[in-house]
């Protein structure tokens, strides 16, 4: 019998060692929740299984601008610029699958830290109570970007290809600029409007149920109280499916569904709703009990 | 040795109730336990030197610092595993850990290192990369351990590390902690209602009760310097305590093999010498004979639980609102 290696070969105990580099702080913190959220939400380092919602509707959301583009490719141009989608009436296509986002993905970002005693250990980290509802709204709009600023772009983007875009520079830019407005105020609504949600259950599935019956539920009464009972137009403003994307047809300056709403007040009561949840979200985290 | 945790005079309440109500403690270097019942404010301390609670009043200073004003400079030093065992259970402990480690501030190279390093230490090198929702109560309690110890924190705040493990687990765990705060060099506060354990591995311990510290010190200090004799011998011992009875000296019989001697007023050295002489004329063999110290559970029970005050054992009070360092007296 013969053995082979070295004589003097051993197991290398590396004991413990300790740590003597820098130590990044509150903003690294930050970032690392930041990035960890985003994937989470996306399904990222997580199972097959986890992707498998975030892939749907992304695809929910970007199949119609594919489709838009390949028939302005295919068909000739004087045809094709008739079935053109505004890009503003583009979100008509993908609240489904906006509304189905938000509600698969902001509780599996924002319910599970409490559920799972995470945030509790995150705040034993140099992470503020303030700290980590900043890293986690930034992630949550981040991702919720996604479908609200990412399918409208790739239209831009397509049509632009196809020689059926704006012209540029001017008329592209300022398309730019009202579709990343567009595209944020319809992610920061929802993160909002799903955050105050979120806070209020440390349930997945309650706070997802929570989500689009607020959402769709308020539009159905609302809508009742209004073209049914004939109340005043205002109450529109507690319209929360359908107050955003009356924004976006705002800013993309197109013609509007309720008309009988001025501009600007609209844009204060939909502000006036995220400064709401934000208080919601800030008061219930600010009480929260973490250690036991 | 310097000063871990500093709290005067430390008050807080929670609407009507009052959770801590002046609370005064110097913690030295080492293992500390932090005893007392359910309610006694155990979490509330831990969670008020994490930062987490603001004092109504008093003063708190872990590693120099003010918690409640410097949270994020002190939680980057110190690591907390917390009571419960739930965590993200489709998450990997390998992951868990190192993004912890991350989020306490170390760069992504050296969290990924220690990670591995750490989860290793603790006994959990194999299962590393397995997901925390298929692990058993005392794996994750190791994974908790591991996640506080990520970013080699100079005080390791540990809430009943012990919960929900079997008399083995228990063991274990109790000598990684031990590893951990002798041969690592880590200061640790560990919570606990078990007396025993604490006894096992602690180098001085803080006894909250009623929301005030009712005794604190180096354990040897709690147990008293001695309030009489343990004679232990292979049989005879009721012959031995008749003997020793008729010498004049308080005796009571503590099984067939066991005498025990005292209270002892002043000084015990002449006692010994006429223990010594009485078990020769008796002709037991002797098989010990020690002073005699109160256990860590006769402190505790010792001790008024209400908040009031002490409690009749006059010893170990002695420390109250004390200083528990390995080096220095209890006040």
């Amino acid at each position: 019998m013969t053995t082979t290696g070295p004589a003097d070969a051993h197991i290398a105990d590396r004991g413990y060692r300790r740590y003597t580099g820098p130590r990044l702080g509150p903003r690294a913190a930050k970032r690392a929740l930041y990035v960890a959220s985003l994937q989470r939400a996306l399904g990222l380092r997580r199972k097959a299984r986890y992707k498998v919602i975030p892939i749907l509707v992304a695809v929910m959301a970007y199949l119609p601008a594919a489709v838009f583009v390949g028939v302005s490719a295919l068909v000739p141009q004087e045809v094709g610029r008739n079935l053109q989608v505004d890009y503003g009436n583009y979100y008509g296509f993908i609240t489904a699958a906006i509304v189905l986002f938000v509600a698969a993905t902001v509780p599996d970002v924002m319910c599970t830290d409490r559920r799972t005693g995470m945030l509790g250990l995150y705040l034993a980290a140099p992470l503020t109570r303030d700290g980590y509802l900043a890293a986690k709204s930034a992630a949550v709009t981040t991702v919720l970007a996604v479908v609200t600023l990412g399918p409208p772009l790739l239209l831009l983007i397509g049509y632009s290809l196809v020689e059926a875009g704006p012209a540029w520079p001017v008329d592209g830019v300022v398309l730019v600029v009202r579709m990343i407005a567009a595209g944020l105020t319809v992610a920061l609504w929802y993160t909002a409007l799903a955050m105050a949600v979120c806070c209020l259950t440390d349930r997945r599935g309650l706070a997802s149920a929570g989500i689009a019956l607020g959402t769709l539920g308020s539009a159905a009464v609302v809508s009742a109280l209004v073209d049914g009972a004939k109340l005043s137009p205002w109450l529109r403003a507690a319209d929360l499916f359908n107050l955003p994307f009356e924004l976006v047809r705002r800013i993309y300056g197109q013609p509007a569904e309720f008309p009988d709403l001025a501009t600007v007040p609209l844009f204060l009561a939909a502000l006036a709703w995220v400064v709401a949840a934000a208080v919601l979200v800030r008061t219930t985290y600010q009480r929260l009990q973490v250690t036991k | 040795m310097d000063a871990v945790v500093e709290a005067r005079g430390v008050v807080k309440r929670y609407g009507a109730t009052t959770a801590l109500s002046g609370a005064t403690v110097t913690i030295g270097g080492g293992v500390t336990g932090l005893l007392g019942s359910n309610g006694a404010g155990k979490t509330t301390l831990l969670g008020m030197l994490l930062g987490l609670h603001r004092p109504d009043s008093g003063e708190l200073r872990v590693l120099g610092l003010d918690p409640s004003k410097a949270g994020p400079e002190v939680r980057a030093r110190v690591g907390y595993a917390p009571e419960h065992h739930e965590l993200p259970p489709d998450m990997s402990a390998y992951d868990l850990v190192r993004h912890l480690a991350e989020v306490h501030g170390l760069p992504h190279r050296e969290a990924v290192d220690r990670a591995s390093d750490v989860l290793w230490l603790v006994g959990l090198g194999e299962e590393r990369l397995r997901p925390v929702g298929t692990m058993s109560t005392g794996q994750r309690q190791r994974v908790k351990l591991a996640a506080a110890l990520g970013h080699d924190p100079l005080l390791l705040l540990l809430d009943e590390p012990t919960d929900g493990l079997d008399p083995t687990q228990r063991d274990a765990m109790l000598a990684l902690i031990k590893r951990v705060g002798h041969e690592f060099g880590i200061d640790i506060v560990l919570s606990s209602h078990l007396l025993d354990e604490v006894e096992r591995i602690c180098d001085q311990v803080v006894i909250l009760a009623g929301g005030v510290v009712a005794a604190a010190g180096p354990l040897e200090e709690l147990r008293g310097s001695g309030t009489g004799l343990v004679v232990e011998v292979d049989g005879g011992a009721e012959h031995l305590a008749a003997a020793l009875h008729t010498r004049g000296l308080p005796v009571s019989l503590v099984g067939p093999r066991r005498v025990e001697v005292g209270p002892i007023d002043g000084d015990d050295g002449p006692v010994y010498d006429i223990v010594r002489d009485v078990v020769a004329e008796v002709g037991v063999p002797l098989r010990n004979l020690r002073a005699r110290r109160a256990s860590l559970e006769d402190v505790f029970l010792g001790l008024d639980h209400s908040g009031d005050g002490l409690g009749s054992n006059p010893e170990p009070a002695a420390a109250a609102a004390g200083t528990a360092t390995s080096a220095g007296p209890a006040r």
